[in-house]
């Protein structure tokens, strides 16, 4: 009974050292390769590199001006988050705690949206675009992200304004809050959780964003991170460990962020998914 | 008096007002492009010069192109693995991680950590693991002496579609780990225990208690992976193989995107929209059907 109990729980470690080699070591090998000479990254597949290489950095970050890029990634994420938090929140409020006529319209209209993929609006969006001059515009971009993210922006922030009790704007409205100010100064503040998970969810979706960006963008100093890197695949002859640096230098600070906010992260990803 | 009617008319129209921009940009931006695609693929347009009218024709070039039907095929193998992998791999890992052990933190930092990556990232990571000459995943395969494997993991037809699968199975069994684990958490203890006093298997515990309670983190799981798993894929295909080689790995997506802008067809690449559109349809409405059920949600 024992060494079988043993055996299964070595079993279990073996079937998640396996799991953990297979997902961490394309990435420690992403750094390794990035830190090699090119002669080394033919050679010396699999070790780490005799010595580190970091010029490779420097060139990838000149090569494909990625400052530049970093600063257009950061512009097109910040100003899609705030656009969406406050539109989302303002309708998700509404339709959560007041009662109007066509409610129910409104929430099911906003998420027909989630039966349109954006994949199917990427050639009409770009037609549309093109009417609109929004074309190679970082404004294009960050518009149809937002609109994009919506429908499952309202839904979550709606689940999570259903959820808290109602005697606090209650008791707030009494002592002479008016309803907008309630929302503000009470619900907003107890709604930190909900919003993290619609900044991480939708902010890493943006940050990540090809197709949308692919179509729209068309100066390369207008480009944000992920077109940045498909520059080099595009290329002839790419130099494969300055564009590895290259990968490693959009890589880690989400990396970073990601580990710093972990618990966040999370419970953010995994609150309203799981039935409490 | 004017100044109650103000007050009256005020907070009636509070909630239109709070919804007007939600509204306003869902119209415009989500709702009038779809819309605008359906009037498109009923034109011959190249993008540039005047639509002409052409009615219905579109779907018919669209409906006996042999590449859209394997591109379809293609994408619903993809979609469907896809979903069935993430969540098999991401409930057995959940199932490995729900009892504490040494370590257990870094391995759901780091099975978490693809999922913070651009697919743009991800393909070219992954294509050159899977070069056939440099790449590791063949040399790992030759030094376990295991040589028999080795193929071109991209550039076979037969093996390719596979591959990219399993590169967005990496990516995101992390994310449904940590769903499936919060789910496995909220299941009260006292049902084991229950069970433990009637001599319940562990295979019966299972069927018995941990499926049926994990119902709606499931169907969670399943749907989020679903809807995403039809158009989702056009950035990692077109990274690692741009629909080749010999359209083997072509998905509904990447077709209508070089039928748009490499063939300059906006009309028909409208009409494959459309037509993809109504085939996830289907999915679309259960979760949108799902999500606008309460019970699921409940505080």
């Amino acid at each position: 009974m024992k060494t079988k109990k043993i055996a299964t729980r070595t079993l279990a470690y073996l079937a998640l050292l396996v799991v953990f080699l297979i997902i961490i070591y394309p990435v420690v090998w992403m750094i390794a390769g990035s830190l090699k000479t090119e002669q080394e990254f033919y050679q010396n597949v699999w070790g780490l590199p005799s010595q580190f290489q970091w010029d490779n950095y420097s060139r990838a970050w000149n090569h494909a001006k990625l400052g530049q890029k970093y600063v257009n990634s950061l512009l097109v994420t910040g100003g899609f988050l705030c656009i969406l938090l406050p539109v989302v929140c303002c309708a998700a409020y509404a339709i959560a705690r007041v009662q109007f006529k066509g409610k129910n319209w409104v929430f099911r209209y906003l998420l027909m949206g989630v039966m349109i993929p954006g994949g199917v609006l990427a050639i009409p969006s770009f037609a549309l675009a093109v009417k609109l001059s929004l074309v190679d515009t970082r404004t294009g971009l960050t518009l149809f992200c937002v609109a994009h993210s919506i429908a499952f922006g309202v839904f979550l922030m709606r689940s999570f304004f259903i959820s808290l009790p109602k005697s606090l704007e209650e008791a707030a409205m009494i002592d002479g809050c008016t309803r907008f100010g309630s929302f503000l100064r009470v619900i907003l503040p107890l709604s930190v959780p909900g919003l993290m998970t619609q900044v991480i969810y939708s902010g890493l979706n943006v940050w990540n964003n090809y197709l949308m960006a692919n179509l729209l963008i068309r100066s390369p100093e207008k480009q944000t991170l992920p077109l940045g890197l498909a520059i080099f695949t595009a290329e002839n002859n790419v130099k494969y460990p300055v564009l590895f640096a290259a990968l490693v230098c959009v890589t880690v600070p989400m990396l970073l962020v990601y580990i710093a906010g972990q618990k966040t992260f999370i419970a953010g990803m995994t609150a309203g998914a799981v039935k409490g | 008096m004017d100044h109650l009617k103000n007050a009256k008319l005020k907070s009636r129209m509070f909630p239109y007002l709070m919804c007007a921009p939600a509204l306003v940009i869902f119209t415009v931006f989500v709702l009038f492009p779809f819309l605008y695609g359906i009037y498109i693929s009923m034109h011959n347009w190249n993008g540039l010069s005047a639509m002409t009218w052409n009615g219905l024709k579109n779907y018919l070039y669209v409906l006996t192109d042999s590449v859209f039907w394997l591109s379809m095929k293609h994408t619903f193998i993809y979609a469907i693995l896809v979903t069935i992998l993430k969540n098999v791999a991401g409930l057995l890992l959940a199932l490995l991680v729900s009892k504490e052990f040494r370590g257990r933190t870094a391995f759901r930092v780091a099975v978490y950590m693809p999922v913070t990556f651009s697919y743009v990232v991800i393909g070219v990571l992954w294509s050159w693991i899977y070069n056939p000459t440099f790449g590791i995943l063949n040399n790992f395969l030759d030094t376990v002496g295991a040589g028999f494997l080795i193929q071109g993991w991209l550039s076979d037809p037969n093996v390719a579609l596979y591959s990219i699968i399993f590169v967005d199975v990496w990516k995101w069994c992390g994310f449904h780990m940590i769903l499936y684990l919060a789910g496995l958490q909220s299941i009260p203890r006292d049902l084991y225990e229950a069970a433990d006093i009637d001599g319940a298997s562990r295979m019966q515990k299972f069927l018995r208690i941990t499926l049926p309670q994990l119902n709606s983190t499931l169907v969670i799981n399943v749907l989020m992976s679903i809807t995403g798993a039809f158009i989702a894929n056009y950035d990692v295909v077109n990274i690692m193989t741009g629909g080749g080689p010999f359209n083997s790995t072509e998905v509904a997506l990447t077709y209508t995107m070089r039928t748009a802008l490499s063939l300059n067809n906006m009309g028909k690449a409208c009409a494959m929209s459309v037509l993809l559109f109504l085939f996830v349809l289907v999915f679309g409405f259960i979760q949108m059907r799902a999500m606008s059920r309460d019970e699921n949600y409940a505080d």
